[in-house]
């Protein structure tokens, strides 16, 4: 079971690309590349969770770090991830700070 | 019944995970559910790999035994490392809370505890033990 993490640049929006099983040993990979897209100054970031199978706290904890480090004015989106992480994200009260859509504009 | 034992390292992960979800699957437990006993099960593990042994300096093991009883999948967890008893960090109060005002942990063990129908834990002869029980 692996993870997998990458970030592509389109244009001002930052894309990271999860895929896998996001436990407290894959979180830092994906900090990482949150790290990256910070650098990059983008107005939004987008995080593509269609493949991601799995997350822990861990994972939750990095995706708070990224609405922080952002800050107010970049947009952080959830982009179609699956019903199971939807609940993770619904039951850690993510869903207030970080919208949820299917598709990215 | 069915045991795991594993090294007390953040590697160790994946196969709990795996040993959990291959389990729940030859019970004929639904995949939501699997999900969350895998969930609850990868949470606490990580607290006592990160917490009980390695914040502590202890080097140990993780031992897992599932069973199936009726109704009921449960799982076991065994270990020798810092007493740790996971209910007292529950607080679920600053779930409500704006991002920048949250506490830092807790939250794997409030996860935890809400994904299974029970979850005990007892301290005996040196050892943690921490008990998942999800019915069918």
């Amino acid at each position: 079971m692996a993870f997998e993490a990458h970030l592509e640049m389109d244009g001002q929006v930052a894309k990271i690309f999860l895929k896998g099983q996001l436990d407290a040993n894959a979180a830092p990979e994906f900090r990482d590349e949150v790290e990256k897209a910070a650098g990059n100054n983008p107005t939004r970031l987008a995080l593509m969770l269609h493949d991601l199978e799995y997350i822990a706290s861990a994972g939750i904890r990095v995706l708070i770090f990224a609405k922080q480090k952002m800050g107010g004015g970049v947009d952080v989106v959830a982009v179609s991830p699956q019903e199971q992480i939807v609940e993770t994200l619904e039951m850690t009260g993510l869903t207030h700070s970080i919208e949820i859509i299917e598709t990215l504009d | 019944m069915k045991t795991l034992t594993v090294p007390g390292t953040l590697e160790a992960l994946d196969e709990i995970g795996e040993f959990v979800m291959d389990f729940g699957q030859g019970a004929g437990l639904e995949k939501k559910k699997i999900y969350r006993l895998r969930l609850a099960v990868d949470e606490i593990s990580t607290n006592v790999i990160l917490h009980g042994y390695k914040e502590a300096g202890i080097d140990g093991k993780l031992t897992f035994e599932a069973e199936e009883t009726g109704e009921d999948i449960t799982i076991r967890l065994f270990d020798t490392g810092v007493e740790y008893d996971p209910n007292e960090k529950a607080n679920p109060e600053s779930l409500n809370k704006p991002l920048e005002e949250r506490p830092i942990g807790g939250l794997g063990v409030f996860l935890s505890i809400q994904s299974v129908d029970k979850f005990l834990y007892e301290r005996k002869d040196g050892k943690n033990i921490h008990t998942f029980v999800v019915r069918k």
